[in-house]
């Protein structure tokens, strides 16, 4: 990889640019040069100050000082409209995409030169060219409504090449696709990188990164830390832990392997579950102390299993027997008086209620231990407990009566988690505990997940974090389309083998993959 | 039948539902009512649709943008006293004057809605029911509780109603009925073909995105409030001239009516899905329905108002329990037939092993 600092201009240039938010100094004299054809990756914790950073560059915020360069001239972007004028647009984790409006309406939704009429054919061709060049096929004239996560984002990468991009910032754009889905992404990024467009490239997940990237930026507290052209192969392994302790400023191991805890009694066997058209064969014992993993891709259905075993979506066919007992599980109330809880992946959707205080979510589903005689809530014990998992849990936070919308992400999961371990469950059910929330954040969680454990809690952690999961897992449950392709114990548990189950390869004698006759193509 | 269920979307078949509906409910009346297929049954339907039609259309644009206008009925009201009165002191007033006069008062007061709305923030349902009280108050105030009556009207306004556009056979299609016909015309066109009407279902569809899509999403907003009041304010210049007497409770009740006529016609309530031949549509069966039904079973108005909400409430749940259940055969059929997958898919998932 040749670098081309030394060879061409950069598009855009950040200098010495500093922005201030009340106390805190969101970044402070931040230089960063994006160069055609170069994928440049930012890392850092949340609230290193990288989604400030990508907000000036697209005129959401001004900075306090310092200069945007485009093409070597000083520029001012006052809005996200100048920066789309400038060439300059941003994809984001949840993609921007108008369900009602099908792809080829969504690619040119922001042209004003097209005209006042819509000229239908000529819109369906266009669009059919432009994802022609990105190397993708779709039915253009599809609503978006149906489309896949790593689809709807290739509609608006289109939206941003039909614009003239020059420089694209994705601000993880990983965070929620699938492993294949996101080797489609990035062939998607190559193909841009080959026309020559700058790409600021956002992500958590270190392995990503250091695959797509040609340069590396750490940001903390604000600051650059360092900057550094990809490594050779060789000593990728070395660059990258370098770059996670310069991320976090300390010494921090990315995953906090599973304790091993003596098993206890068996807590839970499902035989068979399954959920008409959803998931079908469900089959599996957890004990006391025990992390059970389920792994897969996206479209795997564990969620399902997931909402299923609390009783949002109650199964319809198959057993459960809780210590012993047969049940079914009718209603989210019955599960968590059988001791069962789940920690949703939704967290603003189905977690948290955000306008509301940490200490009112977190006693929100155990509210009835509160009430006085009179049926009123008692706040002081309510804070109490409020402060003792804020201790606990460690939620950085300086009142547990602040709002829980005004959290960093990782704490909005610990309040999460505070909430369900409130009502005293015996078996826990962790829907994607780490999405989104920082290094930090995340080793935090995967101790308290270790601590939980230790303290005989049975746990269901569903991930798609795969390294993750095979970390913390006594045991790992691999599905697939729905249905259930093994359980691995910790030993058989690597990472081929449950990639390959997951995406429905079977592994022959001599350990080399084959394919398997059910068609992949049905996954996005 | 690819190609067909690509041209029909589930929104469009129930469009299609709706002719049918209104179809068979024709052929039912027409066995119970005598005479029922008399050409006077269409110019009586005709004539009563075409002010919930044309104010229908107006609400169908601010629907789509995942808000709503409860103003109108008092828009309607007002603008059909106000030009009432006008008329009432001098009978010279030119016809396009009034026309104009109308259609300004409206749009007047569906902007301070929007500027409420699109640069103010305040969610609409608060806004317009703000408006739908102040604007009528502003009525009676105006009005000092005195009526306009067809005695004191120019000739030309009283004799508006009957006049035909043009008849065919002997079915005539009344002049009100036809403005109301080139309104929805107009507006169809308008949502389908132009970028503006496109980016209106945006903005319903996604609201966040088309904040920072890069077209003006607020000032379209107040744009369809602001056609939402001037389509009230036309329609209350068909008011008048239909009925002449215009009291202070004129127009009462058509916000509830508008937003009957496009949730009924397939009008997203949250936005995004729906279109003003859909509202149209819904208006009529509204109507037929409301029509026949006095003449089949003379029933009183306080029904008639039990069976507007019914037939909302009917519609919004058809819309959460069927149209998901179509939308979802859609998005199965296409996942198994077309091309759905991203072409790089097939060599990335090879990759990956």
């Amino acid at each position: 990889m040749s670098d081309p600092s030394t060879t061409s201009r950069p598009i855009l240039e950040m200098r010495h640019i500093s922005k201030r938010f009340d106390a805190t100094q969101a970044l402070d004299d931040v230089s960063l040069a994006l160069y055609p054809g170069e994928v440049h990756a930012l890392i850092g914790e949340n609230g290193a100050g990288k989604s400030t950073l990508i907000k000036i560059m697209t005129g959401v915020h001004q900075p306090d000082s310092g200069a945007i360069l485009l093409d070597g001239a000083p520029v001012r972007i006052h809005n996200s409209q100048e920066a789309q004028t400038l060439g300059i647009a941003a994809i984001y984790q949840e993609p921007m995409v108008f369900p009602d409006l099908n792809v080829a309406e969504n690619i040119f939704i922001s042209h004003r030169n097209r005209g006042a009429f819509v000229n239908w054919g000529k819109l369906h061709r266009d669009a059919e060219a432009i994802l022609a060049q990105l190397d993708v096929r779709l039915d253009v004239r599809m609503p978006a409504r149906g489309l896949t996560l790593a689809a709807q984002q290739a509609v608006e990468i289109a939206r941003a090449i039909s614009l003239n991009v020059r420089v694209l910032i994705m601000d993880e754009p990983t965070a929620s696709l699938s492993a294949h889905e996101v080797n489609q992404l990035f062939r998607i990024i190559e193909s841009l990188r080959n026309k020559g467009v700058a790409i600021l490239f956002i992500g958590h997940r270190m392995e990503e990164v250091f695959r797509v990237a040609d340069r590396i930026t750490v940001l903390r507290d604000g600051r650059v830390i360092s900057s550094r052209l990809r490594a050779a192969p060789e000593e990728l392994d070395a660059q990258r832990e370098l770059m996670i302790r310069e991320m976090v400023g300390r010494e921090v191991s990315e995953f906090f392997a599973k304790s091993t805890v003596p098993r206890g009694n068996l807590l839970m066997s499902v035989r068979n579950l399954g959920k008409e058209g959803v998931f079908s064969g469900i089959t599996f014992d957890i004990y006391e102390g025990e992390v059970l993993g389920f792994a897969g891709l996206i479209g795997a259905r564990r969620t399902d299993v997931g909402l299923a075993l609390f009783g949002i979506e109650p199964a319809d066919r198959g057993e459960i027997l809780f210590e012993g007992r047969p049940v079914q599980i009718k209603s989210p109330d019955h599960a968590m008086k059988l001791g069962i809880a789940y920690v949703t992946e939704d967290r603003r959707g189905l977690g948290l209620t955000l306008p509301m205080s940490i200490a009112s979510n977190i006693t929100l589903p155990s509210l009835r231990r509160y009430l006085s005689a009179l049926g009123l809530v008692r706040r002081k014990e309510e804070q109490h407990t409020a402060e003792s998992y804020r201790k606990r849990l460690m939620i950085r936070t300086p009142s547990v009566n602040l709002e829980v919308a005004k959290l960093s992400g990782g704490n909005q999961q610990k309040v999460m988690l505070s909430k369900w371990l409130n009502t005293q469950p015996r078996l826990l059910i962790l829907d994607e505990p780490t999405r989104g929330i920082d290094v930090r954040a995340k080793a935090e969680v995967h101790h308290i997940i270790n601590d939980l454990a230790a303290q005989g809690l049975g746990i269901i952690l569903i991930s798609s974090d795969l390294p993750e999961v095979l970390a913390m897992s006594d045991r790992v449950l691999v599905m697939r389309e729905g249905r259930q392709m093994g359980v691995f114990s910790r030993d058989e548990a690597t990472q081929e083998r449950v990639i390959m189950a997951a995406m429905g390869q079977k592994v022959s004698p001599n350990g080399r993959p084959q394919s398997a006759p059910a068609t992949q193509a049905v996954e996005l | 039948m690819n190609e067909l269920r690509r041209r029909f979307q589930p929104e469009q078949i129930r469009e299609l539902v709706l002719i049918g509906l209104i179809l068979a409910l024709v052929l039912f009346f027409s066995t119970q009512i005598e005479n029922y297929l008399h050409p006077r049954t269409f110019t009586r339907i005709s004539t009563s649709v075409a002010v919930v039609a044309i104010v229908a259309v107006g609400q169908t644009l601010v629907i789509l943008t995942r808000n709503i206008d409860l103003s109108v009925g008092s828009i309607v009201g007002f603008t059909a006293y106000a030009t009432g009165t006008m008329l009432a002191a001098n009978n010279d007033l030119s016809p396009p004057a009034v026309v104009l006069m109308a259609v300004g008062m409206g749009a007047a007061m569906g902007a301070f809605n929007g500027v409420l709305v699109a640069y103010g923030r305040v969610p609409a349902i608060i806004v317009t029911l703000g408006t739908l009280a102040i604007y009528r108050t502003m009525l009676v105030e105006f009005s000092g509780a005195k009526s306009v009556l067809t005695s004191e009207l120019p000739r030309w306004l009283v004799n508006l109603p009957p006049l035909n556009a043009f008849s065919i056979g002997d079915v005539e299609i009344r002049l009100l009925f036809m403005i109301a016909l080139i309104v929805v015309i107009v507006f169809q066109i308008i949502v389908t073909y132009m970028a503006w009407g496109r980016r209106l279902y945006a903005i319903g569809s996604n609201p966040d995105a088309a904040r920072v899509a890069g077209f003006p999403a607020q000032r379209m907003v107040f744009t369809a409030f602001l056609l939402s009041g001037a389509l009230a304010g036309l329609a209350g210049f068909v008011f008048l001239a239909r009925f002449g007497n215009i009291t202070v409770v004129a127009g009462q009740g058509i916000e509830l009516k508008s937003v009957a006529a496009a949730v009924v016609g397939g009008v997203n309530i949250n936005g995004g899905i729906g279109s003003p031949f859909g509202a149209f549509l819904g208006a009529l069966l509204i109507d037929i329905i409301d029509n026949s039904l006095i003449r089949w079973l003379a029933i009183s108005e306080f029904w008639r108002n039990a069976l507007l909400g019914l037939m909302i409430l009917l519609a919004v749940a058809t819309d959460t329990v069927v149209m998901n259940r179509l939308r979802k055969a859609w998005l199965r059929h296409e996942l198994q037939t077309s091309s759905a997958g991203l072409s790089v898919e097939q060599e990335g998932a090879r990759h990956a092993t």
